[in-house]
């Protein structure tokens, strides 16, 4: 009883802390990107202040736009919630670890990102509709490079959930192993992707032929697109957990034990900032790609998700 | 004769609760029976009977014929029925494809009398691999498995809607029945391995094709029929790995591969059939079923535009929809899978999951471009600007499958509870893992964000929306003369799919975008036929002298080839 009450306060600490930093992890990946390039940069924090200025700015429809066009937002955001619940970020066991598979995880990604798309066809103008093409494109890439990468998880952890893979791997019995080291490759690709960062799209980018996620959004105002802004925001912290979770799983907390959390929380947060720090890094030495090189670079990510799968089977022929 | 007497009577011995009909062949009658595979089959089939006739096909004889026959087929029980019931649900469906649209109607008789020709020797000859493979051509066939499924995206689209559901929906499940019969549970002791392989390999092909050929197709009906290719794909890699899983004894897979399978045909045979009498209520209200021509029909269709939107949701396989559940264990399955047999069954079995990924993600992308192109954005004609909702019988029909898919959407373990004799039939004493996708907690958990999102917006954000012209990056307003904008400015359902062409249409489909079954392997026929053609005119066409060569030449050749066996 006591356990589960604790996992119980652990889940809700969990999900409030990632609804609550969110919007501060994305103000460190701009500020951070700002100083490497030599300038001052917004402060951590405007991201908050964004969100409240749209909280306060009133919501204007397009008159193209059908009755739908106020349900595309929620559905977005709850997809990306969902996913940042059932994601574990400082601690492992949270009462979610059995709903959160690996694939209901995808589908969650793919329910929002089709909403994002139908949003950008809602009003039925140009710039929404060739975002939206693009983005179905990319998926398509990313969705078979993910389950692919999946496949190698699986196999090692035999556990499909993401609760489970990560306390196979933080046993450590594993060492360090070249399946890995692939699928860690591809999962940054797909994370790069599906978060729309710089090689495939640029979220500060301003020109409206070039952009993905911003251009489905183009007719989306006040609370509305505080919902797309706040679901994108999600989406960052919840692929930063994914792979914090799965790839570094060293020191996480146990939901039962109070006195693991402290020490989880705070490498928690030190596993953020580093990988803040990571991709403002990549950032700033890579350009952005053209649109049909994407399949290429996607397409590299899934060849390395069935790289790790064969390396997996080579090592279990010749170990076994 | 003594040989086709046995199997025809012992066909009907397994359950021993068959039931004979007074007619029938001579000295055997038709046996009807049921088993737990037929009554699973059978409740696919009669929502989608009663949806279909509700909607617009009660009066046509033909229909019923139809309905009736698939009915016969799943209650067959001895194998003479069951290629009568079968032969008489192609007839009538063909009668019913050539009083829609007569072009595909003979490609459509071509294909029925081939899977009757590899059907009717498969179920008469002893079980082992020349009788699987025939069933598997007969019946694959007849389902849309690759590289035999070009005629369904054209056959498909061509009767009115109500046939149109019914087709996809059920003669594909009723295809799917044979095989699973066949395979499982009348040829299951001599079930061999490889028997799972072909049928994996060709169920891959198709997912891949049909979830391509759906994201390119511009008419909606067509699209839908390749999407029925994609899914009858689906369930054909869920039989392959529970068949293979069997022939090799890991029966927790093959129960595993079974679960998915059947939830598959279940959900499928929901929400293709729903989408299909929509897109027969679109064509009702705009006179076209091109996404090119539609547009913002939400406005003007408003509920059908949800049952459309709840069908679609189903058929991109997203989560707390009634495609998920299948998807998921289909999945698991070929992870499982993966940890079996030998190093190239297991990178086969990876590549096949990233195919079930890419065709996971066109699938969405073709739902997106079916609901964001056809029903969201401006009209692209004055008909669909005019169209008005459906009638009420239409959506009394779809609203009937939608209400039966939430059980499969968020009960899935339930129904898979009910199937288990199905499986236990299938796959003998096998003991199948619980559900490990809860949708129950996945819906309270995004219900209970929904709702923080919602009440919080309404607390704290300013309440109210309004109306403004669309800003579109600063473009001007479209002219007065169209009300709605160019059309050509729009975004279009071609060129929602351009990116998809350049990047893997070409890669996979043959120039131009034809299918590949249709360019190496159809078109190769009908050119052998052309030609073969051309020699019988020929010789019909000679002359006396000529021909009287020709039997001359004959009896040459074959006096020679008597010496020479005799003198050598």
């Amino acid at each position: 009883m006591v356990t589960f009450l604790l996992r119980l306060v652990a889940t809700l600490l969990h999900i409030g802390l990632v609804f609550a930093l969110a919007p501060l992890l994305m103000g460190l990946v701009t500020k951070l990107r700002a100083r490497l390039l030599g300038r001052r940069g917004p402060p951590v924090v405007q991201p908050y202040r964004n969100l409240r200025r749209l909280l306060h700015k009133t919501t204007l429809v397009p008159d193209t736009a059908t009755d739908l066009y106020s349900i595309w937002p929620f559905v977005c955001f709850t997809a990306t919630a969902g996913a940042a619940m059932l994601v574990p970020g400082f601690s492992l066991g949270l009462l979610t670890a059995n709903v959160g598979d690996f694939i209901t995880l995808i589908g969650l990604f793919a329910l929002a990102r089709g909403a994002t798309m139908l949003a950008g066809l809602e009003s039925g103008f140009g710039f929404g509709g060739a975002a939206a093409a693009r983005e179905a494109l990319f998926s398509v890439f990313a969705e078979a490079a993910l389950l692919v990468i999946l496949i190698s998880f699986v196999l090692i952890a035999h556990s499909p959930t993401v609760d489970g893979v990560a306390a196979a791997f933080r046993s450590g019995h594993l060492g360090i192993s070249v399946s890995l080291g692939f699928a860690l490759a591809a999962m940054l690709a797909v994370a790069l992707t599906e978060t729309g960062r710089i090689p495939t799209d640029n979220p500060s980018g301003h020109l409206e032929l070039a952009m993905v996620h911003e251009a489905m959004l183009l007719e989306y105002s006040g609370r509305f697109l505080l919902l797309f802004e706040y679901a994108a925001m999600l989406r960052l912290m919840v692929w930063m957990c994914l792979i914090g979770t799965v790839f570094f799983p060293f020191g996480m907390a146990r939901a039962g034990e109070i006195l693991t959390w402290p020490g989880g929380l705070v490498l928690w947060a030190g596993k953020l900032g580093v990988m803040a720090g990571a991709l403002s890094l990549f950032e700033i030495g890579t350009a952005k790609m053209r649109v049909f090189r994407v399949p290429e670079f996607l397409g590299v990510a899934m060849l390395l998700g069935v790289l790790a799968g064969v390396f997996l089977f080579v090592a279990a022929r010749i170990g076994g | 004769m003594r040989l086709p007497a046995r199997r025809l009577v012992c066909y009907g011995l397994g359950v021993g609760n068959s039931f004979a009909l007074m007619f029938g062949l001579p000295g055997q009658g038709m046996h009807l029976r049921l088993d737990a595979l037929s009554v699973l089959f059978l409740c696919i089939l009669v929502p989608q009977i009663v949806a279909s006739a509700l909607a617009e096909r009660r009066g046509s004889i033909a229909f019923w014929v139809f309905a009736g026959a698939m009915v016969l087929t799943l209650l067959a029980g001895d194998a003479f029925t069951l290629i009568f019931g079968f032969e008489l649900m192609s007839a009538a469906s063909w009668l019913l494809v050539l009083r829609g649209d007569a072009r595909p109607a003979t490609l459509y008789a071509g294909m029925a009398m081939f899977s009757a020709a590899c059907l009717i020797p498969a179920v008469f000859l002893p079980a082992g691999s020349l009788a699987f493979m025939l069933v598997l051509l007969g019946a694959g066939a007849k389902a849309g498995l690759a590289p035999l499924h070009s005629w369904l995206p054209r056959a498909h689209p061509a009767p009115p809607a109500g046939v149109s559901a019914l087709m996809s929906g059920g003669m594909v499940k009723v295809s799917l029945y044979i095989l699973i019969r066949y395979a499982f549970i009348e040829f299951g002791a001599a079930a061999q391995p490889w028997w799972g392989s072909v049928l994996i390999a060709a169920g891959a092909a198709s997912v891949l094709i049909g979830a391509l050929r759906a994201m390119l197709e511009v008419e909606l009906k067509t699209m839908l029929a390749c999407s029925t290719v994609e899914h009858a794909g689906l369930i054909a890699v869920g039989l392959g790995i529970a068949l293979r899983a069997k022939a090799m004894g890991n029966l927790d897979l093959a129960s595993l591969a079974l679960q998915g399978a059947l939830l598959c045909a279940v959900a499928h045979g929901l929400f293709k059939p729903m989408l299909f009498l929509g897109a027969g209520a679109v064509k009702k209200a705009t006179g076209t079923t091109s996404l090119d021509w539609l547009g913002g029909l939400m406005r003007g269709m408003p509920r059908l535009g949800m049952l459309m939107l709840a069908g679609a949701a189903g058929m991109a396989a997203l989560p707390l929809g009634p495609g998920f559940a299948p998807e998921f264990l289909l999945l698991h399955a070929v992870i499982k899978a993966a940890a079996t047999g030998g190093i190239l069954a297991r990178i086969g079995f990876t590549a096949l999951l990233a195919g079930l990924g890419l065709s996971a993600a066109l699938a969405l992308g073709a739902v997106v471009r079916l609901i964001g192109i056809g029903f969201l954005g401006r009209p692209r004609s004055l008909h669909a600007a005019a169209a008005g909702d459906a009638n009420r019988a239409t959506l009394a029909g779809m609203g009937l499958l939608a209400a039966l898919c939430v059980p499969v959407a968020l009960l899935p373990g339930v129904v898979l509870g009910m199937m288990e004799p199905v499986i236990q039939l299938l796959a003998p004493n096998s003991a199948p893992a619980p559900l490990s996708y809860a949708p129950l907690s996945l819906f309270l958990l995004l219900a209970a964000a929904a709702a923080a999102a919602f009440f919080g917006l309404r607390r704290f954000a300013v309440r109210g929306t309004r109306e403004v012209p669309a800003w579109t990056c600063g473009f001007g307003s479209p002219p007065a003369w169209l009300p709605f904008g160019d059309p050509l400015t729009q975004p279009s359902a071609t060129g929602f799919a351009e990116p998809v062409r350049r990047a893997i249409a070409r890669g996979v489909l043959a120039p131009q975008g034809v299918d590949p079954a249709e360019a190496y392997l159809l078109f190769p026929l009908s050119q052998v036929s052309l030609r073969l053609t051309r020699v019988a005119e020929y010789i019909r066409r000679s002359t006396m002298r000529q021909r009287l060569a020709f039997v001359f030449a004959a009896l040459v050749m074959f006096l020679l080839a008597l010496g020479l066996s005799e003198g050598g």
